[in-house]
């Protein structure tokens, strides 16, 4: 239904938007959750998917740890069911087997689960809802993304059971390793590889172009860019990133295929080709993607934060800006990932600088993090309680980078656990916390149904407690000299009496495993068992929670006209705690303009 | 579960991060900046979480008490952009600084020692009486000719080679790094040294100095392969007198093959 723009609406529109929602008629069956132009039902099927991936990304680190912790013992119950590429007969782990274990692990939660699920599903869900929008704009491209992440699910998985086995050269696959098959010896599994990398790099520029045109010119009147809710910001620039960075690895992809398959000789010294290229076009996307992974994460945080508080975001457009420089900055750290690979030596200095200087923008934003809880009325429910949490994780995170950001301290702890520490902390504490944080709370929109809030706790208290057993004891194992990406530590003397820590990290990281089942266990039967839950549980302000749980198809039987920011909590004067983004303050009241 | 602890193995500092004992002076002046930074961090840790867990107390919902109204505050804003601004270039300076000092020319009296890694262990190649290094080229490297030495230097047939790195203490000692497949790198935690050996060229601002005796393990710290987590050599720094014993007795045997078959590495 088309509403007629009035004058006394407060406009300040850039573009013509949509009111026109899409008509497209309403599959029954089998057929409607496996095809779909509902950005809602797209992004459900990109949860679901993820979440498969995310099993079997964490089942691998469990056998990396095992290892790890238990080297050359066999793994216990399904030792004897791996395939003689990754275990000898008895189950025990073999080190081409471990090789492929961290690589898989690492390749599968980066491009199967964390962005899947922050982009896919999330970005997918929300946006249109948050905007006020009845879909996305390209419905039909939304869907096919989603199938070409599956094919390169399926080429990721059919690299198990490729001859030689899957790749074992870590997710960065550096080259001429990667690029020759007789130094890698898994020749079909890193082809298998690449094809995946290249697929899934499709998927997410096709969605990418999709939320930025929908974000762009698709926003309900009223709905001006300074409104707009913080998650569909940070989903905007991770979108711009994901253009700019994603064909840089689909052509290094390329390329490294080409080395591998067809006699090239892009990285390869014997035929005239650079080593270090690779590791450039790798790391000029492999930066911003991480950004890509923690960006979503910190929108996310910043939507859940206020609701919770009961206070408008601190420093809205501080936030804005500082998601704006991350992700330029983001484009000229690369270098810091190479600062010891043979790069010139005043190019890594450089490359130092601006890594220092990235780390401002992350701090502003944790400074309004408290500034958001400051003065606040804070309520503990299973979300908060992970956002919160993921202050605390990404500031251990954030800070251990200065560490490796300082050129000749990276000399020390380059490719030691130490960084593996750290990228388990904005990874796993940082953008893994949001998601559950996410899912606690949009649950109730997407099926109608509470999810369990005691079992809701029981997971949190355990996640936090077993992930910082498992991560932190990782910072002391890197300066204690640990290399990453070895599959027997006690092979080096230096490392054997670092040993015990490995223990604590493994039995850390089997409790993880555990904690997470409660979380599955919850998610399930809350579906079908949960309390029914109202259209606006929490009582928040952003558009989502206007209309009907789970969202009808075009989402809004009437499109919203906005007219105030996204945070209007506890505005002095109102009756109730809260203003919705689609209703009129009352004539009395004064907000605040951020 | 008893883990035979080595005799050899160096005994852990009783700091707080565990790292293992220093042993050159680069890693002086790296153990400087790392302390810095640990203190420097942690203790914007501790105040962020102290201010953190105190607001997350005091804040919690009470009935009756309302969350407070605000937006946020700009002049905060420009504080806490400003102030970690200036303290993370300083910081950058600090360790640029550091950075250019490790790795400034090495002294003309360095003791010149050629490091090769390869698919899964590690050769090291000595000059002669002379001092200098063997001309050589990496694209001369083939399966008979495993340094790719030039035959027709002078000190061609001069040099040996080894499996272990002895070095004398005290002694600069100046690598040059080589691969002869893939991306391997010489890595030392004692010595705060870390260089990736790229095929296809050599790196050469490696050099450092040691402060004292004793026996390390240099581990290759780049994923180079199924046999990556193996791939070690002995580092014995012993008292000059014991380093001119083991020189002399090695130098008297040159052991390397130069030979001119065209077959070379990918």
């Amino acid at each position: 239904m088309n509403v007629s723009v009035t004058p006394d609406i407060d406009l300040a529109l850039d573009h013509p938007i949509a009111l026109e929602t899409h008509h497209h008629s309403e599959k029954k069956g089998i057929m409607h959750y496996l095809w779909s132009y509902d950005h809602k039902m797209i992004g459900l099927q990109y949860l679901w998917t993820a979440f498969l991936f995310f099993l079997l990304g964490g089942a691998l680190a469990m056998a990396v740890r095992y290892q790890l912790g238990f080297p050359n013992h066999p793994v216990p119950l399904i030792g004897r069911f791996l395939p003689s590429t990754l275990a000898s007969d008895d189950g025990t782990i073999i080190p081409g087997g471990y090789n492929m274990l961290v690589t898989m692990h690492a390749t599968i939660m980066v491009f199967f689960v964390v962005m899947p699920l922050l982009i896919g599903a999330f970005g997918n869900y929300l946006i249109p809802l948050k905007i006020g929008a009845g879909d996305m704009a390209f419905p039909l491209l939304n869907e096919v993304s989603y199938w070409l992440y599956v094919i390169s699910g399926f080429f990721i998985l059919a690299a198990f059971f490729a001859p030689g086995g899957a790749p074992g050269t870590g997710w960065t696959a550096y080259a001429p390793l990667s690029a020759v098959a007789i130094y890698n010896q898994t020749q079909v599994g890193q082809s298998l590889w690449g094809i995946a990398i290249f697929i899934n790099g499709l998927a997410s520029i096709a969605g990418a172009t999709n939320y930025i045109t929908t974000i762009i010119t698709m926003r309900a009147p009223g709905m001006t860019m300074f409104r707009l809710p913080l998650t569909v910001w940070s989903l905007l620039i991770t979108s711009i990133l994901l253009i700019f960075a994603v064909p840089v690895l689909s052509a290094a992809a390329a390329m490294l295929f080409f080395d591998l398959n067809f006699g090239t000789s892009f990285f390869k010294p014997a035929g005239g080709g650079q080593p270090l290229l690779w590791q450039h076009l790798f790391w000029f996307f492999g930066h911003p993607e991480v950004y890509i992974m923690i960006l979503p994460a910190m929108g996310l945080v910043s939507e859940i934060m206020p609701v919770f508080a009961r206070k408008p975001v601190f420093g809205y457009k501080a936030m804005v800006y500082a998601m704006a420089s991350i992700g330029l900055l983001g484009f000229i750290v690369w270098g810091h990932h190479m600062f010891v690979s043979g790069m010139n030596l005043t190019l890594s200095a450089t490359f130092a600088v601006s890594t220092m200087v990235i780390a401002v923008p992350s701090g502003i934003k944790t400074f309004n993090w408290l500034g958001t809880v400051w003065k606040g009325s804070i309520e503990y429910t299973v979300p908060m309680c992970f956002t919160l949490a993921f202050v605390s994780m990404f500031v251990i995170g954030g800070l251990s980078g200065i560490f490796m950001a300082s050129t000749p301290v990276d000399l020390f702890v380059h490719h030691t656990y130490f960084i593996v520490a750290h990228f388990h902390y904005v990874l796993f504490g940082g953008s893994l916390f949001a998601i559950f944080s996410g899912i606690y709370f949009w649950f109730p929109k997407m099926f109608s149904r509470m999810m369990n809030p005691t079992l809701g706790m029981i997971h949190f208290i355990a996640t936090f407690l077993f992930f910082n057993l498992t991560f932190f004891p990782m910072h002391n194992l890197g300066l204690g000299g640990m290399m990453r990406r070895i599959a027997d530590p006690t092979v080096y003397e230096h490392l054997r009496q670092l040993q015990p820590l490995n223990v604590i990290c493994t039995i850390g990281a089997f409790g993880l495993g555990l904690s997470t089942l409660v979380f599955f266990v919850n998610l399930f039967y809350s579906i079908f068992k949960g309390p029914q839950a109202p259209d606006n549980p929490w009582l928040a302000t952003t558009l989502e929670w206007t209309i009907s749980s789970p969202p009808g198809h075009g989402n809004f039987p009437i499109t919203p006209i906005v007219y105030n920011g996204p945070y209007e909590y506890s505005v002095p004067g109102m009756d109730k705690d809260y203003l919705p983004q689609n209703e009129k303050a009352p004539t009395n009241i004064q907000l605040e303009i951020h | 579960m008893v883990m035979p602890m080595s005799l050899m193995a160096e005994s852990r500092v009783g700091n707080i991060y565990w790292t293992p004992q220093n042993a050159t002076v680069n890693g002086l002046a790296t153990d400087g900046i790392l302390n810095f930074i640990f203190w420097l961090t942690t203790s914007v840790f501790v105040a962020v979480q102290v201010v953190y867990i105190y607001y997350l107390v005091k804040y919690r919902r009470r009935p009756g008490v309302k969350a407070h109204y605000s937006h946020g505050n700009n002049k905060l804003e420009i504080i806490w952009t400003t102030l970690p601004t200036l303290i993370f270039l300083g910081l950058a300076i600090y360790g640029n600084r550091v950075w250019y000092n490790i790795h400034r020319p090495a002294p003309a009296d360095a003791l010149n020692v050629e490091i090769v890694g390869y698919q899964f262990a590690w050769d090291m190649r000595y000059p002669g009486t002379s001092g200098v290094l063997a001309r050589s080229d990496v694209r001369k490297i083939s399966l008979d000719n495993k340094f790719g030495i030039d035959p027709t230097d002078p000190h061609a047939k001069e040099d040996f080679s080894t499996t272990e790195l002895v070095i004398p203490v005290g002694k600069p000692v100046h690598i040059f790094l080589r691969s002869r497949d893939v991306i391997h790198s010489f890595y030392v935690p004692e010595f705060r040294l870390y260089q990736d050996a790229v095929p296809g060229r050599t790196i050469a601002w490696v050099w450092f100095r040691t402060l004292r005796m004793g026996n390390f393990q240099l581990a290759c710290s780049q994923l180079c392969g199924k046999g990556h987590y193996n791939m070690k050599a002995p580092i014995r720094v012993v008292s000059q007198k014991e380093y001119d014993t083991w020189y002399a007795e090695k130098v008297k045997k040159p052991n390397i093959v130069i030979g001119n078959s065209s077959i070379i590495s990918q």
